[in-house]
């Protein structure tokens, strides 16, 4: 069932600007009988939207999870990454020769544990990233000055 | 203002053993980020909050003052431990620090105002100050009730808190109902608008949720969001020692019980903290309103007296100014014109400044003190006064000492005048009652000191940080010298005594690393020692009040931070002396008639004795004449009136010896050399210290001879030249002088010669009002060693600790003046020393022998006064003294000759110690202990050493038990022990040097008394060491290079035997430049070591384990015998 009422324009971040926080959800109203199978006129039309499920508090990641049991994969391997200065956020990685455009950062935090100890010391800035349709966790790692892929989750 | 932001939850230093910048680095970093406004929100209280206001303004910043409070659960009706446990929050870890620590939730509150300024201290008062129950003790809770809060919060904003306020821990624990509530009723208790949900992005994974339930909670309850970051320490580095200080404050290792996941409290400039509330730009223009609406003006500069209430139709400078005029006739006899004059000056400065009340009540403090015969005495700069001296508040006559009144409150500068009062000691406490009582206990608080971390603390903090054991961090921090913390690595790789230290074993580099960091960091707040702080208004409406030690008020501000605000401080401080000199008079009055000693501080200070003493070095007790330095210049100098004692006083400090002043002095004294002036002005005015610049009174007088400066005018050019000025300050100064000295007549010559000597003296100059109030108690202190020796020696041992020298060595003193000094007995001595033999004896009192207690002294006292005691289970039956006492009491002779045994002989001390815990054990049973012969099976016993003695024991075994249990040698000086091996090396006595000629090589022998590395001007260490032998006191003196091989020897043992050149001449005096020290075991004739230490109180660390608790080895650990032990 579609509807063209339910379909909308691809987001703008004027008119997004207007709508406080997630704006690009909001822009779907709610309809009794449900939204239209076709959400999205276009992919990078619900980019937005991902993003924002991705990033928003109140959406519990299995990857968060305790044990992080079947959550994703967690990994430590070496990764390129190209880094914007400017905004202080990755713009791209590369992984298996590939190179992914980090569409949105979903996420980021630091650890810094362990410190007094060589052998548990622990210093990294992670960003949970939206790139080529799947969600990475990227960490600069202080102590090596190397960037790891430290998970691929969701 | 978009892209601007400004931290309004700060943690300074200040909030101890937590933040971990000071507040110079916190406003640098303001001013690097370009930000305007800096909020200082320390736990707990405003301990930084007066100089950062003041650091701040003078940096251009605007300060907000602030603190984060522990606030009472407000978010659920009942207590939480009510809840079932999945619903509990669970509570933060003690917040503050010491009595002013609290768990619970925390809540951040702004000043906005005066107003706000003064309810911010009741509200923090209010909860320290309540938090302790009704005897006085209990835990302080220090938290602060909503119902205060609503009572007090005007003038106030109140940011929610961090994550460890109730508001954002409900919403992160998932209990958006609770954290609704506790946000109302937080709200309710602020004026509208004043109250904010505060969100923190500490880059948690956490963190967004958390923001965002706040953002919603703000929204629903129409609350605005305001960002802030919880700031503990500039810089990300400095995140270790904000852990290391959480860690040891709580008395954990790392990680502590915070358990930081991150290093993001750092102040982050705007665009990072705009980035992290990218979503809620609001929440940062928030902190800009903020601080907009925060304008507190604490008006420094004025000045709140005390009320003193006056006489109907009289002033506070009437009444002052009548006061004055009646001690004028009283203390000048006749008056004389110069003292009229002087006080009418004096007296139109103080009505002018404003400062009739402050001087009225000080006077009338001291009025109590003297009519309560407490003896006291004013020091300092307020010698100066005139109007002081009339008001008995000093004792030093101003116009005969040439004292300057500028130098005390200069009219040109409005600053508050400090009168310090020293009270004796034993009674200070009726003093302090006394202001108490007068200005009402809620107009009165001790004022703070902030203890800082030196090296020692610093090395003990990192120490327990990193989780070592208690016995480590003891060995780490052991022999470390008391030096700034960031010194560590240059003390451990140059110091002498530290070339064995732990820590230059290889393993400590973070330790090292982490002590640096922590240099100067404030550890705790203490209690200064007698600083009062005394308002009109109630104290708490100044200053935020908390719980010290002992019961006692104390304000979170120290005295910078009372003279910044203009208020009056008292400094009520304890001198012994005081306490030595009333008990030497109370003691010889009972001996020799009340008439026949006079009131030392009334005498004339003519008597050719006293000074013939203080020229003989014989000084021991003397106040401020007696340190080894200080005998070595009497001997120098050789004083022959009280202007003498004044410059001798004067001369010995940190700033003549470093400006080597004491030579020319003593050489153009005795005619060594020409006493010679650039100016004729100059000759007139340093007549009385031979040309030499001595006191900072004499600047002020040469500027005025030289350049025609007015007293004010001059006072101000010393404090420049003090203080570190700029070049082209000083270049000012120093054109502005000589052209006013060429304009008098001087040539440029002369006017420049004057200008860089007094340069060259101002900084280093003494305030001879302060040293000639000090004269006038050295003198009466000289005249009752002199007069009533004994009584004398009695009374400072009995006052101990004070002074330079160890009881022992008092005692030695006085047996070197003729007096005996007779052992402690349970049927002679009281609890203190007491006269006997018609002042040729001093009977040493039982209050100092090891274990005992005030209870069973007491008893002693009291039974004694019945009837004598006749033997041990006489004692044992009548007093129930414990064990360790009485035997104690029977190693130092207290029992000798006390019953007989059944040979018919008194029992020895082995004897007694041998039926001791039987005799007891009998008494604790049946309550009697049979008849009164003491019965004993000899065999269990120690048979009696080879002497006559009655104790059955030997000189050197009665030796090291007293030099155990009192730390006292009665029997003899160890050294005459062993005079035979002395004899055998050729050692010189110490009374045998002054007849020897200069530059003789010398073998001496000294038991140590001081060793002291005082700063010297080349800044190479030397060590001054005060030795004692069986004849009397040697001085040695060791230099940098012969320190290098001494230094250990030095700290880790007790007697030594010194190879050096002896100094005999009348330029330098007499001393040892020694070139070897060698640790001396003292032995006796069998052989065996005595021990020179005294012993430590029972319990884990007592003298049943030899050396434990010592903070340095001993010569006896060479043979390990402890001689006094071996019963």
């Amino acid at each position: 069932m579609t509807s063209s009422a339910a379909r909308v324009p691809p987001p703008h971040k004027e008119v997004l600007g207007h709508m406080g926080r997630n704006a690009a959800i909001k822009r779907f109203d709610a309809h009794p009988d449900g939204q239209p199978i076709t959400l999205f006129e276009t992919v990078s039309g619900r980019r937005p939207a991902i993003a924002e499920l991705l990033g928003t508090p109140w959406i519990r990641r299995a990857s968060e999870l305790p044990s992080d049991a079947g959550a994703g994969k967690r990994a430590e391997t070496d990764v390129v990454v190209e880094w914007d200065g400017d905004s202080g956020r990755p713009l791209a990685f590369v992984r298996g020769g590939r190179t992914y455009r980090v569409e949105a950062v979903v996420q980021q935090w630091a650890v810094e544990r362990g410190w007094w100890d060589r052998s548990r010391h622990v210093s990294r800035r992670c960003f949970r990233v939206f790139a080529g349709g799947g969600t990475f966790d990227l960490a600069y790692d202080r102590l090596g000055g190397t960037w790891l892929l430290t998970g691929i989750a969701d | 203002m978009a892209g601007a932001f400004v931290h309004l939850h700060v943690h300074s230093s200040f909030s101890f053993m937590d933040g971990a910048s000071s507040l110079d680095e916190l406003i640098a970093r303001t001013k690097r980020c370009g930000m305007p406004t800096l909020a200082l929100t320390d736990h707990q209280g405003l301990y930084g909050a007066i100089r950062f206001y003041q650091k701040a303004i003078a940096a251009g910043i605007k300060p907000i003052i602030g603190a984060e409070v522990v606030v009472e659960t407000c978010g659920i009706a009942e207590p939480e431990c009510d809840l079932p446990p999945a619903r509990r929050l669970l509570l933060p870890y003690l917040s503050g620090f010491g009595r002013a620590s609290a768990a619970g939730f925390h809540l951040t509150l702004l000043v906005k105002d005066i107003r706000g300024y003064r309810n911010l201290c009741r509200l923090l008062s209010a909860a320290h100050l309540c938090a302790v129950t009704e005897d006085g003790e209990g835990p302080a809770r220090s938290v602060v009730t909503l119902h205060d809060l609503m009572r007090l919060s005007e003038g106030l904003i109140g940011l929610s808190g961090c994550e460890r306020g109730e508001v954002a821990a409900a919403v992160a624990a998932g209990q958006p109902w609770r954290a609704r509530e506790a946000a109302k009723r937080l709200a309710g208790c602020f004026s509208p608008g004043d109250f904010y949900i505060e969100a923190v992005h500490d880059l948690t994974t956490g963190s967004p949720r958390l923001i965002a339930g706040l953002a919603d909670l703000a929204e629903v309850l129409g609350l605005p969001l305001v960002a802030t970051n919880d700031v503990h320490y500039v810089e990300r580095e400095q995140h270790r020692i904000h852990d290391v200080l959480a860690s040891v404050g709580a008395r954990e290792a790392l990680p502590g019980p915070l358990l930081r996941p991150n290093a993001e409290l750092s102040f982050k400039g705007a665009t990072e903290m705009r980035r992290l509330f990218a979503n809620h730009p609001g929440a940062c223009d928030a902190t800009l309103e903020i601080a907009e609406r925060c304008n507190l003006d604490l008006g420094l500069g004025a000045f709140h007296f005390p009320g003193m209430e006056v006489p109907r139709g009289e002033t506070p400078y009437s009444m002052l100014a009548k006061l004055a005029w009646r001690g004028l006739e009283e203390r000048y006899r006749p008056v004389i014109p110069e003292a009229m004059r002087r006080l009418q000056y004096e007296l139109g400065v103080i009505e002018e400044l404003g400062f009739s009340e402050y001087f009225l009540t000080v006077r009338e403090i001291v009025s109590f003190a003297k009519g309560r015969g407490i003896r006291c005495s004013g020091r300092g700069s307020a010698g100066d006064s005139i109007v002081t001296y009339l008001l008995g508040i000093t004792d030093a006559d101003p116009v005969a000492h040439d004292l300057l009144f500028e130098r005390f409150l200069n009219p040109a500068r409005r600053q508050m005048p400090d009168i310090d009062v020293d009270f004796d000691s034993a009674r200070r406490d009726e003093v302090i009652d006394f202001i108490y009582k007068r200005f009402g206990a809620e107009h009165v608080a001790m004022i703070a000191t902030v203890n800082t971390m030196t090296a020692k603390s610093a090395v003990r903090t990192a120490a327990k940080a990193l989780g070592h054991a208690p016995d480590v961090v003891n060995s780490l921090s052991r022999h470390l010298p008391w030096v700034a913390a960031r010194k560590i690595r240059e003390v451990l790789a140059t110091y002498p005594e530290c070339e064995h230290h732990p820590l230059r074993e290889p393993g400590h580099e973070l330790l090292l690393d982490i002590t640096e960091q922590l240099d100067h960091t404030p550890m705790h707040l203490g209690t200064h020692l007698g600083g009062f702080l005394i308002t009109r208004e109630p104290v708490d409406t100044w200053a935020p009040l908390q719980w010290a030690a002992k019961g006692t008020v104390v304000a979170q501000y120290d005295k910078d931070d009372v003279e910044a605000l203009g208020l009056v401080k008292m400094d009520i401080l304890g001198l012994r002396i005081h306490s030595a000199i009333s008990q030497t008079v109370e003691m010889a009055r009972a001996r020799v008639g009340a008439e026949a000693v006079p009131e030392p501080f009334e005498l004339p200070h003519d008597d050719p004795a006293v000074y013939a003493a203080i020229a003989a070095a014989d000084t021991v007790g003397m106040f401020q004449l007696e340190s080894s330095g200080q005998r070595n210049l009497n001997t120098r100098l050789r004083a022959s009136h009280f202007e003498d004692i004044i410059a001798a006083i004067s001369l010995f400090r940190p700033g003549p010896l470093e400006a080597e002043m004491i030579v020319p002095f003593i050489r153009r004294r005795h005619g060594m050399e020409p006493v010679v002036v650039p100016h004729p002005g100059m000759g007139a005015v340093l007549r009385d210290t031979y040309g030499v610049i001595v006191y900072q009174e004499q600047v002020l007088q040469v500027a005025k001879a030289v350049a025609g400066f007015t007293l004010a005018e001059a006072d101000s050019l010393r404090r420049a030249m003090t203080k570190g000025r700029s070049r082209a300050q000083m270049e000012k100064l120093h054109a502005g002088f000589v052209e006013r000295a060429c304009g008098l007549g001087s040539s440029r010559e002369v006017a420049e010669e004057v200008f860089r000597q007094l340069q060259g003296f101002a900084a280093y100059g003494f305030n001879k009002a302060h040293a000639a109030c000090f004269a006038v108690v050295s003198y009466a202190s000289g005249w009752l060693k002199v007069y009533y020796p004994a009584e004398f020696a009695a009374a400072i041992v009995n006052n101990e600790p004070m002074g330079f020298y160890s009881p022992r060595l008092v005692l030695d003193d006085a047996r070197h003046h003729g007096i005996a000094i007779l052992p402690p007995h349970v049927n002679a001595s009281d609890s203190d020393c007491t006269v006997e033999r018609d002042g040729r004896a001093i009977r040493v009192g039982l209050k100092g022998v090891l274990n005992m207690n005030a209870r069973f002294l007491a008893r002693i006292v009291a039974e004694r006064a019945g009837r004598p005691f006749e033997d041990l289970a006489d004692l044992l039956r009548r007093t129930r003294g414990e064990v360790d006492a009485v035997a104690s009491l029977i190693r130092i002779g207290a029992l000798d000759g006390l019953g007989t045994t059944e040979v018919g002989h008194p029992p020895t001390r082995d004897e007694m110690l041998a039926v001791l815990p039987e005799l007891k054990a009998v008494l604790a049973r049946e309550g009697v202990a049979g008849d009164r012969t003491l019965a004993l099976a000899p065999a269990r016993a120690r048979a009696r050493d080879a002497t006559g003695h009655v104790s059955g024991w030997s000189p050197a075994r009665r030796l090291g038990a007293e030099l155990e249990l009192m730390g006292l040698a009665i029997t003899c000086h160890p050294l005459e022990l062993c005079a035979a091996d002395l004899d055998a090396k050729r050692v010189i006595m110490a009374k045998d040097l002054p007849r020897l000629p200069d530059r003789t090589r010398v073998t001496v022998v000294g038991v140590r008394e001081r060793a002291q590395t005082p700063p010297t001007k080349s800044g190479k260490r030397t060590c001054f060491l005060t030795l004692e032998d069986a004849t009397g006191l040697l001085d040695v003196v060791v230099f940098s290079d012969a320190l290098l091989r001494a230094g250990e020897t030095i700290v880790r043992h007790r007697c030594y035997q010194v190879e050096g050149i002896l100094q005999n001449n009348p330029e330098r005096g007499v001393a040892i430049v020694a070139e070897k020290v060698s640790p001396y075991v003292v032995r006796a004739d069998r052989g065996e070591a005595v021990r020179l230490r005294r012993g430590v109180g029972l319990g884990p660390m007592g003298p049943q384990r030899p050396g434990a608790g010592a903070p340095e080895e001993e010569s006896w650990e060479d043979v390990g015998v402890w001689v006094s032990a071996d019963l």
